[in-house]
């Protein structure tokens, strides 16, 4: 497919090779420990399950302006983007590749290390744990957040959802933790699943088949507003690009305030936002846009991305 | 003394009095029930081994009145033989389990057709026969005449007069069989109101309305996400449109539900914009209002809709689009199953549906063995019509090319419906669309039925399209061509494996057999580029906002 | 309940084969399938690798490969394929669609 064409296309039906290499500069995508070298599960074939050259995640490195950039992509039509070991071992090695990057520009750029500090990028599309080899993908899960913490001060990691999976199980935590989130309106993030919410709940509290229902419930717009997501774009791969250049580009103190979590200031707003959620009691989403100040929560939803993100009235943040 | 007894010829009248009489104590004396009296109000006018109607189909639902007939006291009211359009709900499989219910004569089975197949094998229902609507709607006038029916409605008002608008569907035909025949009629309303936009059913032909404390239930069983469409299901769209629509000049169809026929509508605005063919096919549909077809309506393609019954979330739409649908004098949609189904059967020149499995002479079923799945309304549809008189080009095309036409009837022309089935050689899990012998025979023995349930005779069926190529059994001389034809299509399965390299070519060659390369269509092509929508919103898009969908399909 | 692993041969065209050393196409997604094209020198043959869950359709298998291999007049490759349902058409369709990207793109 031709650049101009990728970046085009919808990111919510774009495989994540395509996807992984359109979030960086064209043709500078290098591709590691891909389908050529055949790092299939080694547990899969026991359970009579079918297996994937690469496991289902592209991980590679390229570059966004003279920033080497370590994108991580999950392919949801594999096992729903589940995580097993070899597809987590992927993950956590691209960290450390990115953190030695990091070492390296410190010592080769010190003077513009703004320019040249390395940057990790997930596009999300999971469910988390991937059950068939369950241990070993929840210590992926582990190894991760302990690499992102690692990467504090150091390199910033930026989640991007928009695919059709969404972005659920541990991997929802794993989006949190990051520096920054981009989002489509069709991106979904959140923690259990609807169906488990259902199964555990029932359905009077969430309908798994309403799918109007979990997109206001997990979906990019609502994650804007609260400020779960720091950037909603449209559903286009050029656009998720562009918006991590431009968080890319601002300095890395700066980028760092995307952060929703991971300060005693960060803490206190986000139990002061537990604390709104138990006075408020809202029964649905649209409850809280009303409550952030916006007079017509249904037609929110109605509008093109554009005309959201003009209209849209979002939480205030206490701590920037 | 010799007495002379008189011959009484009212005695449904008086029986319906008595009944009437018993409700009137049971429910208090007017026409608005309330809804806790419900059950008290179906004892007394319900009697042991009654027929019943409940209605409900593929779209609309008496759910209400359903759930209170599965309350009424077995001891007083049992052995009723269920006469209605549709096995859907589980309130329907537990009057049977109850004892409340102990046969069923019915049409289709949605969801509960596992559950009702189990039902059969344990002895719980007996099982009358399986129709076709319009053979059921037809019986209701001659042997199956329901004593009780129980219908839904939108809207009533004091007098029992009913509004029920876009999914006016059923009742018309189940309210005329049961009230001219001295029958009780109970409707359920979502609202009572003082005021009906119409009347769609006179109050004096309803005797007792009930405002359900929740609107009645509606599937929104012809909503096909156009995320869902692949390239295999476009394929066979640009197949059918290039070598079936163009190539007979199709003008008046009606479409199976299924992705096969949302892919066709989708293509429409492209595909067939770019063939030329707008204004030349598919202006007047027997349809149900698809939301896929939003994008040809708003294209122009479609001059005419006449709808079964109503889509939820098409309200707004087809209200907003008269000159295309069938709309009242108040402003708001009917449809009207019983119209749609003749129209469908005599006024259409071509069906065109998919299926499960077709076997080696052309016959077709939707059965498996563990499901009672029924017929619904694909029968009178896909099949030829034998009453139809009048032509048109496409039928008398059809008709001329028949290969057998001579045989039959000699050299006087006759016309024929085209009988189109789309079909994937293997579907999902490796499961073969064609086969030897149909799961429908092992459904007989199963269920024990006089027939193996066949949707569609191999010899009502004039084209089979696959990925493979189109078959134009229309066109073969005999029995044995046409099953030549249908293995040259049959891919990998184990009928398609039978065919041989030879006859094949001659088959193509005459022009019976037509592969994609055939028919000047490149397969890199189908691809979901060429879908003039390509998600749910889309379709909203092109509606302007007017099209709703219901939750269920709105991922935003 | 184990995967099984299906070995094919086919006479291909001498030369026909791609620019590239080697290319990978599709997504082991429900009903599809990933394919890995090498280029080889082997007068002409066509090896192909299947890596599937679905017993009982060997001989379907090899009738979809020689059909492609016959219809696409390729040659000189070995392919590997790691299948999850796709069916004959998806087959087809993905191994013309990876022969026709790997020509496109060329050598690596």
């Amino acid at each position: 497919m031709r650049r101009s064409e990728l970046m085009r296309s919808s990111f919510l039906e774009c495989p994540a090779r395509a996807r992984a290499a359109g979030l960086v500069d064209e043709g500078t995508f290098t591709e590691l420990a891909g389908p050529l070298d055949r790092l299939t599960s080694p547990h899969l074939p026991a359970l009579g399950e079918a297996v994937a050259f690469d496991d289902g995640i592209a991980a590679g490195v390229g570059l966004i302006g003279n920033r080497p950039v370590f994108v991580l992509s999950q392919e949801g039509r594999f096992i729903g983007g589940a995580v097993g070991e070899v597809h987590g071992a992927k993950m956590v090695g691209a960290f450390r590749l990115a953190l030695a990057a990091y070492e390296k520009a410190l010592r080769r750029h010190p003077e513009d290390l703004e320019e040249y500090r390395p940057a990790v990028v997930i596009s999300f599309e999971t469910g988390g744990v991937r059950l068939h080899e369950a241990n070993a993908g929840l210590l992926a899960h582990a190894e991760v957040m302990d690499q992102i913490q690692d990467c504090r001060g150091r390199v910033p990691v930026i989640a991007v959802i928009g695919s059709k999976v969404g972005c659920f199980g541990g991997m929802g935590f794993v989006a949190a933790a990051a520096d920054a989130v981009v989002m489509s309106s069709q991106g979904r993030l959140g923690l259990t699943g609807p169906e488990v919410i259902e199964q555990e709940m029932g359905k009077e509290e969430f309908d798994a088949s309403d799918k109007s229902l979990i997109s206001r419930t997990t979906g990019g717009r609502h994650k804007y507003i609260l400020g779960d997501c720091n950037v909603l774009c449209e559903d286009r791969v050029g656009d998720f690009y562009q918006s991590l250049r431009d968080l890319l580009s601002l300095p890395y103190e700066e980028l760092c305030r995307c952060r929703r979590i991971g300060t005693y200031s960060l803490v206190q707003e986000q139990m002061a936002l537990t604390a709104l959620a138990a006075e408020l009691n809202p029964s649905d989403a649209r409850d809280v846009w009303r409550y952030c100040g916006n007079a017509d929560p249904e037609g929110l939803t109605e509008l093109e991305t554009g005309e959201f993100l003009r209209t849209a009235r979002r939480r205030a943040r206490e701590v920037s | 003394m010799e007495t002379v007894t008189e011959n009484v010829w009212n005695r449904l009248a008086q029986d319906t009095a008595g009944r009437l009489e018993a409700a009137a104590q049971a429910a208090g004396g007017g026409k608005i029930v309330a809804a806790k009296d419900t059950v008290r109000l179906l004892e007394a006018v319900l009697r042991p081994g009654d027929k019943v109607n409940l209605e409900g189909n593929n779209q609309k639902q008496a759910d209400f009145l359903a759930e209170k007939l599965c309350r009424v006291d077995p001891a007083k009211v049992h052995s009723l033989h269920m006469v209605q359009s549709a096995i859907t709900l589980e309130s329907h499989i537990k009057l049977f389990e109850k004892g409340i219910a102990e046969k069923i004569d019915f049409s289709y089975a949605g969801a509960q057709a596992g559950a009702l197949a189990a039902a059969v094998r344990e002895g719980k229902v007996k099982l009358g026969d399986i129709h076709t609507y319009l053979e059921l709607f037809g019986r209701y006038f001659i042997d199956l005449i329901p004593r009780v029916s129980l219908i839904a409605a939108y809207q009533a008002d004091r007098e029992g007069n009913l509004y029920t608008g876009s999914n006016t569907e059923d009742t018309p035909v189940i309210v005329e069989a049961c009230k001219f025949k001295q029958g009780i009629v109970v409707a359920q309303a979502n609202e009572i109101v003082d005021r009906l936009p119409r009347v769609d059913i006179p109050g004096d032909w309803v005797d007792f309305v009930v405002k359900a404390p929740r609107p009645f239930y509606l599937e929104p069983l012809f909503t096909r996400d156009p995320a869902l469409i692949t390239d295999s299901q476009i394929l066979r769209g640009m197949m059918a449109i290039k070598g079936i629509y163009a190539e007979y000049g199709v003008q008046t169809v009606n479409h199976g539900i299924g992705f096969d026929t949302a892919a066709i509508e989708l293509l429409l605005p492209t595909y067939g914009q770019e063939l030329g063919l707008k204004g030349k096919i598919c202006t007047s549909f027997a349809l149900n209002p698809h939301p896929t077809l939003i994008p040809a309506i708003e294209s122009g393609w479609v001059k005419n809709i006449h709808s079964f019954g109503g889509e939820l979330g098409m309200e707004r739409y087809v209200q907003a689009r008269p000159d295309v649908f069938f709309v009242g004098p108040d402003g708001t949609p009917r449809s009207n199953r019983t119209f749609c189904q003749i129209a469908g059967h005599y006024a259409v020149d071509m069906f065109i549906g998919g299926t499960l499995q077709i076997d080696e002479d052309g016959n077709s079923s939707t059965a498996t063995a563990g499901r009672i799945a029924g017929y619904g309304g694909a029968p009178n549809m896909g099949c030829d019509p034998k009453g139809r008189r009048h032509a048109t080009p496409a039928w008398l095309k059809c008709g001329q090319e028949y290969g057998m036409r001579e045989v039959l009837t000699g050299p006087v022309p006759r016309g024929k419906r085209l009988v189109v089935q789309l079909q994937e050689t293997f579907r999902e899990k490796m499961a073969p669309g064609f086969v030897e012998r149909l799961d429908a025979w092992d459904l007989m023995e199963r269920a024990g039925l006089a027939i193996p349930p066949v949707m569609i005779y191999g010899d009502d069926l004039t084209h089979i399209v696959t990925e493979e190529g189109i078959a134009y059994l229309d066109r073969c001389r005999s029995i044995e061509e046409r099953r030549a034809a249908i293995r040259a299509v049959a891919g990998f399965t184990q009928v398609g494996r039978k065919a041989k390299a030879e006859e094949t070519r001659l088959l193509r060659e005459r022009g019976v057999v037509k592969t994609p390369q055939d028919l000047g269509i490149d397969p890199a092509r189908a691809t979901r580029d060429l879908l003039a929508a390509r998600s749910i919103r889309d379709l909203v898009r092109w509606s302007g906002g007017l099209y709703q969908p219901p939750g269920k399909f709105k991922n935003w | 309940m184990a995967l099984l692993n299906l070995e094919f041969s086919f006479d291909g065209v001498p030369g026909a084969s791609i620019p590239g050393e080697w290319a990978h196409s599709g997504v082991v997604g429900s009903g599809d399938m990933e394919v890995l094209l090498f280029r080889r020198d082997q007068g002409g043959a066509v090896n192909v690798k299947v890596c599937t869950p679905v017993s009982g359709f060997d001989q379907v298998w090899k009738m979809v490969l020689q059909r492609f291999v016959a219809e696409s007049g390729c040659g000189d490759l070995d392919l590997e394929i790691n299948d999850n349902n796709a069916t004959p058409f998806i087959v087809r369709l993905r191994l013309q669609q990876a022969l026709a990207q790997a020509r496109e793109e060329g050598g690596r």
